[in-house]
């Protein structure tokens, strides 16, 4: 567990004179509408209900250029509060928790991935939504999806971000309050419809040393063809996340999904997502993996505003 | 276990305020290595203030160092003058009740009643909480965001009128301080803790050594922290327990993650550290979620409404030797809480607190009926046993020293 020897080196920048700097913008939306912050969200779901944004968050990772002839350039990152190794954290929240939407006044925490690419000409972009198991830092292999919360650096500190050793982190939490809350199985009411997204069925402890392996990764990847990041923006569509969903109830398990397989509000959820939440057929093997590489209806590209 | 040492690193010469800023960032300095970090070792200039240059943190890889005051960094003496406090009942205005009367080493510094009497005989309203690990703690007390260092939550025990407690008032304070002093053990004690002090008989030296005691109070040997190790292997049925635990199944981890089970864990690298309270639906008086009064939770500190109930979710390290459970002591047996999550908060069919707390309209949604096999229960329990370290029930170093 080496990852907390690296201490960020105060405003080090990964840009050299070779490469050239590349900025990518997320950006998160109902449908066509842009929202973040407190912005009120509007049909959501499969009653089409009102709702407030609770939480909105992300871990994107293994950021790559495509070029012309299709080749992946990987993105090196620059080192910050909100970026180790290949692993970048997206928050849609801002500083004043949400009352109103984004704004000059009120910006999001951080939308903005940064790090530089070989200089060249690029046509597209490719991004995984979760956190690797491991990366290579400073020629040391460490550990980053099941490492340790409360020694790992920034911006995997997160505590709301973090599930537990076994399960690692949140790769993406969405969560909304349908207005007027909702109610669960049993007819009791619940107020926050979250998803939560990160692997399970993890086995192995990292403070002993074994090996983490995960029955489910549920990490994918997200690629498209073109993409400008000078004029367009990657936009996490929640119509299309909760486009199967039933925000007015929960028919049991975690309120809303939290990845668990047996949770009914999952099947939608990961069907949104491109993830096969169990297996396709008996012994397919592909539970927790993506549907089709590369496509995910969750994101959209969108000019920026 | 922190261990007593007292080595001696390579001299550091430093002007006497580089010195003393230093040591207030001693926490922060140390935790590089990820391994047993200890402070650095400062040795003193004769004439520099004293600064703590003994004080080592003995942890497990997985244990960040704590949050310490700059105005209160460790030291040994500090830690054996409020070890010596701690188990005083000179300390309170009568003379009858100790820190150590409601905070007892047999059973990790709880005490085993659901609430507990003060020096004049009135109850607390809430359970007494384990002094253990609070140094990593982000809040003190059962439901008070106010409260985020050991030495502001003593003096509620110290002064507080309702209920009281330790009934030290302004009244009685000189005098309180004057028995200390007669004693000839404290004289030295107090010299060797504040060094640099000309009036080291105060209030805010008793506070200090007594929090400097408390953050000493370090808990992470348990047969989950041998396994974690690499030293012991769990049971099937322990390591069965463990994975209900921090799996989706059991979901206990959302409030219960932290290297000391809890869901406010601060250390001297924190960022970002949030507040989380919780309500479990243990009551639902009036059908409207309302909790029995003067237990409340955080909603007697907000005026929210959404705050009914809620509270900090405790330490589980220790807990087979901590009962009873909850803010309120209400619940006898570890089996009991599980069946309670099992079921998703708590029905209470008669008396005063009658009720539904699974359907309280605050409740956490966070908590989810678990529904465990009788199997899944029996593994929960037996893996929260192993959290119970052992070692620190009977240490030395945190026994009573007046017993010697």
């Amino acid at each position: 567990m080496a990852v907390g020897l690296v201490l960020a080196a105060a405003g080090a920048s990964a840009q050299t004179s070779k490469g050239q700097p590349v900025a990518i913008s997320f950006g998160l939306a109902v449908a066509d509408t842009p929202v973040g912050c407190g912005a009120p969200l509007t049909a959501l779901g499969t009653g089409r209900v009102a709702a407030s944004l609770n939480d909105a968050r992300l871990y994107v990772s293994d950021l790559k250029l495509i070029d012309a002839r299709g080749g992946r350039v990987p993105v090196k990152l620059t080192r910050n509060e909100w970026q180790f190794a290949d692993v970048a954290l997206i928050d849609f929240k801002d500083g004043r928790g949400g009352r109103t939407g984004c704004s000059k006044d009120n910006p999001a925490k951080n939308t903005t991935v940064v790090g530089t690419v070989p200089k060249g000409r690029y046509a597209g972009i490719e991004f995984t939504v979760g956190v690797p198991a491991a990366a290579e830092v400073d020629g040391k292999q460490v550990s980053l999806n099941h490492s340790n919360l409360e020694t790992a650096p920034a911006p995997l500190d997160i505590a709301v971000m973090n599930w537990s050793w076994q399960a690692g982190r949140k790769f993406m939490l969405a969560e909304v309050n349908p207005a007027g809350g909702f109610k669960r199985q049993d007819g009791s009411p619940a107020r926050t419809w979250m998803v939560h997204l990160g692997s399970t069925g993890c086995k192995g402890n990292p403070a002993t040393g074994e090996i983490i392996a995960c029955a489910r990764p549920n990490r994918f990847v997200v690629t498209f063809e073109r993409f400008d990041p000078r004029s367009q923006l990657v936009v996490l569509d929640l119509a299309q996340l909760f486009a199967g969903s039933d925000l007015a109830t929960d028919k049991g398990g975690a309120i809303g999904c939290m990845s668990d397989p047996s949770d009914p509000e999952c099947t939608a959820i990961f069907q949104a997502i491109g993830l096969n939440l169990n297996e396709t057929k008996p012994g397919a093997g592909d539970e927790g993996r993506q549907t089709t590489p590369g496509r995910s209806p969750i994101f959209t590209v969108r000019a920026k505003p | 276990m922190t261990r007593l040492g007292r080595t001696r690193r390579g001299r550091v010469r430093a002007p006497a305020a580089a010195l003393a800023i230093l040591a207030g960032a001693t926490a922060s300095l140390a935790v590089v290595g990820l391994g047993t970090a200890d402070t650095a070792k400062l040795k003193p200039s004769t004439k520099a203030p004293a600064v703590a240059d003994d004080w080592i943190w003995d942890l497990p890889s997985y244990v960040p160092v704590p949050r310490v005051p700059a105005d209160n960094p460790m030291s040994e003496a500090k830690f054996e003058l409020g070890r010596h406090l701690f188990y005083d009942k000179r300390l309170s205005g009568n003379g009858t009740l100790a820190c150590a009367s409601c905070h007892l080493q047999d059973y990790a510094f709880t005490d085993r009643r659901p609430v507990s009497p003060g020096s004049t005989g009135e109850q607390t309203p809430r359970n007494a909480p384990t002094t253990v690990n609070a140094a990593w703690h982000a809040s003190y007390t059962w439901a008070n965001y106010s409260l985020v260092t050991l030495e502001k939550q003593m003096e509620n025990p110290l002064y507080g009128e309702r209920p009281t407690e330790m009934g030290v008032t302004d009244a009685n304070k000189d005098e309180i301080l004057a028995r200390l002093e007669s004693d000839p053990r404290y004289r030295d004690l107090f010299r060797a803790a504040f060094p640099a002090s000309e009036k080291p008989f105060t209030f805010d030296s008793v506070i200090k050594a007594i929090a400097v005691f408390e953050r000493g109070m370090v808990s992470f040997s348990s047969r989950y922290d041998r396994y974690l190790q690499g030293k012991e292997k769990l049971t099937e049925a322990e390591q069965r327990g463990l994975d209900i635990f921090f799996g989706e199944r059991g979901e206990c981890h959302h409030c219960h993650g932290s290297p000391n089970f809890d869901d406010q864990f601060v250390h001297a690298k924190s960022r970002d550290v949030e507040l989380p309270f919780h309500n479990t639906g243990l009551y639902n008086i009036d059908g409207k979620g309302a909790y029995p009064a003067a237990n409340r939770g955080l909603i007697e500190l907000s005026g929210e409404a959404s705050d009914m109930g809620r509270f900090r979710a405790a330490s589980l390290r220790n807990i087979a030797v901590t009962a009873p459970y909850m803010h309120d002591g209400s619940v006898e047996t570890l089996e009991e809480v599980i069946d309670i999550y099992s079921d998703g908060g708590r029905d209470i069919a008669h008396g005063p607190f009658a009720g539904d707390g699974r359907s309280n309209p605050y409740k956490s949604d966070l908590i989810v009926k678990g529904n465990f096999s009788a199997q899944e229960k029996a593994d929960l329990v037996v893996f929260l046993k192993a959290l119970t370290d052992t070692e620190l029930l009977t240490a030395p170093r945190f026994a009573d020293p007046w017993k010697r």
